[in-house]
């Protein structure tokens, strides 16, 4: 039994289902949600050995600003490694966001080519995984309004031969018990709360994706949108708000 | 607190981003208010929800894939030219200077500081050079110095000229310092004399020292107080080594009047009459002599000369001066 910083006692039995209807209509008793919602919700506030993370935090920065000085230089080798460092992180951010493998591609191609080009003026106020993440969410920001005016709206993950691949079945759902009901109303439940996610303002679709999905601290997302946390706060709210709204309409 | 901030803080807190002082009060204003109880469990319901949209790692060919595309695109990229390396560190130093612009400005404030300072020391040493420049008189000696501002010998570099005024004890030396000046007195003021002995030495220039040797002299032969130690050696160190026999001559003369009284001038004039190169200077020093010749070293030295000396100028001048001996006697 894990607390999590406002003293609600989280615990894994807690079923979609239930949570939905809590959504819609207010439960009576606590909201329980899985382990990993709630390691996520302590933000990495518990953890073991600060100082042996701390000394190994440190080590890692320097060996990236080493890596990135010689970048700057014109070291293609170094410049490679700092591509395969955060290439798995820009590629997951990009294909959850645009639900599209091909977009995917591109943003990572554009990111990376544009990291490329601009390194020289990469200055060290921030950390190469903020900066480069910076350029990973405006391409996204693009994208998604782009998307925005078309009205697309992609409830799957479109793969880059155009075949529609549904994310939910890839991944396995350890509460369901391999119950083929609960499996159904899963992917069901994940379309809709794509769809909820897709009527979100660009921004507020970022927000609430680097912070409920990628697990970044509110002042990194102000820095990687270039705004203040404070307000990222409150995008993070209005898009809880909505997202509620949303999800209360779909019951 | 009230149940719109208790909402955004729920909200807050459900992502660990509320500072534990608020946690505090959240959770009692939650305790106590079932709307913002109900808000909170929504709140936690949503998140479990939100992963129902699961955030799946990329495929691995994926990731191969855009990693090539990414190598290609980046070999196709043409290399960066040495100019716009350049620019891009200038860029790149301005910005950093942008980046700490208290410092820049600190930087700036000191150079400009330290700038005008030195402008200021400049500009006051300039003109002090001026004032002295001026206060010492132009080169054309416009400008005549008393002679109490008779500079000590040290500061002196040479003497350049004097010029006695006409029926006059008044002479006027130039002499030269790191700014050549003029100075105006009379002979029988110890500054003027200083200076004339200076010039009896200079060895750069014959005029000024048969001026000063000239002046010297006629002082003694006037009696104006010729002290043993000061002019009178002047005079003496004339007549042994001046080069000019003119300048010797005039030493002669000025020593005259101490030939009797003066061993050491005595000696002096003995010396030019043994050594000296130039007739005229020792017939002039054998006819000095004539008042001491009962002085047996001038005799000696008489005798000598009248008896080998290869200038039978001088054997006969000095026999005539011997001569004469035996009479005073």
């Amino acid at each position: 039994m894990a607390t999590d910083a406002m003293g609600v006692s989280m615990s894994p039995t807690m079923s979609l289902a239930e949570a939905a209807s809590t959504l819609a209509w207010p439960a009576r008793g606590r909201v329980q949600s899985s382990p990993d919602v709630a390691s996520r919700a302590i933000g990495g506030a518990r953890r073991q050995n600060p100082g042996q993370d701390d000394a190994r935090r440190a080590q890692s920065r320097a060996l990236e600003m080493d890596l990135i000085r010689e970048a700057q230089a014109g070291s293609r080798v170094a410049f490679d490694t700092l591509v395969r460092q955060y290439e798995h992180q820009v590629l997951r951010l990009a294909l959850h966001l645009t639900g599209s493998e091909q977009d995917a591609e591109d943003i990572y191609q554009d990111a990376f080519l544009k990291a490329y080009r601009y390194i020289g003026n990469f200055r060290f106020e921030c950390s190469f995984y903020t900066w480069i993440y910076r350029i990973v969410t405006n391409l996204c920001l693009d994208q998604l309004r782009r998307r925005k005016t078309r009205r697309e709206d992609h409830a799957v993950v479109v793969d880059r031969t155009g075949d529609e691949i549904d994310i939910l079945a890839s991944v396995s759902d350890n509460r369901s018990f391999s119950n083929p009901a609960r499996e159904l109303d899963r992917k069901m439940l994940g379309a809709k709360i794509q769809a909820a996610l897709g009527k979100l303002t660009p921004r507020e679709r970022m927000v609430f994706e680097l912070k409920h999905y990628q697990g970044l601290r509110l002042r990194t997302i102000g820095e990687m949108l270039n705004t203040t946390e404070e307000t990222a706060k409150n995008t993070l709210f209005r898009a809880t708000k909505k997202l509620r709204a949303q999800l209360a309409e779909l019951r | 607190m009230n149940c719109e901030l208790a909402h955004e803080h729920i909200v807050a807190a459900a992502y660990g981003e509320l500072p534990d002082d608020q946690v505090h009060q959240l959770e009692r204003h939650v305790i106590a208010c079932p709307e913002c109880q109900k808000e909170r469990e929504q709140i936690l319901a949503l998140r479990v929800l939100a992963d129902a949209h699961p955030v799946i790692e990329p495929d691995p060919n994926l990731v191969a894939r855009a990693h090539l595309r990414l190598d290609d695109a980046l070999d196709m990229l043409p290399p960066r030219r040495w100019f716009e390396v350049l620019g891009q560190r200038i860029v790149n130093n301005f910005a950093s200077l942008q980046s700490a612009p208290v410092a820049a400005v600190l930087l700036l404030m000191a150079g400009a500081g330290a700038g005008t300072l030195g402008g200021f020391e400049y500009a006051q040493n300039r003109a002090a050079h001026a004032a002295t420049v001026a206060q010492a008189g132009s080169p054309s000696g416009n400008s005549v110095l008393p002679a109490s501002a008779a500079p000590s010998p040290s500061d002196v570099a040479g003497i350049s000229s004097i010029v006695r005024h006409p029926n006059s004890e008044i002479v006027d030396v130039s002499y030269n310092q790191v700014v050549p000046r003029k100075i105006e007195g009379s002979l029988d003021d110890p500054g003027i004399r200083q200076l004339l002995m200076m010039a009896s030495e200079d060895s750069t220039s014959p005029g000024v020292r048969d001026d000063s040797v000239a002046l010297l002299a006629a002082e003694c032969r006037a009696g104006h107080s010729c002290q043993p130690s000061g002019i009178r050696d002047a005079l003496m160190y004339a007549l042994r080594n001046d080069r000019s026999p003119k300048v010797r001559q005039k030493a002669l003369q000025g020593l005259e009047p101490y030939v009797a009284d003066d061993v050491r001038v005595r000696d002096a004039v003995l010396e030019a009459v043994m050594n000296d190169n130039d007739p005229a200077v020792r017939t002039a020093a054998i006819s000095l002599l004539e008042p001491v010749d009962a002085d047996t070293s001038v005799q000696q030295v008489l005798y000598s000369v009248s008896n080998s000396d290869r200038n039978p100028q001088i054997r006969y001048v000095s026999r005539q001066v011997l001569s004469r001996v035996p009479e005073t006697q």
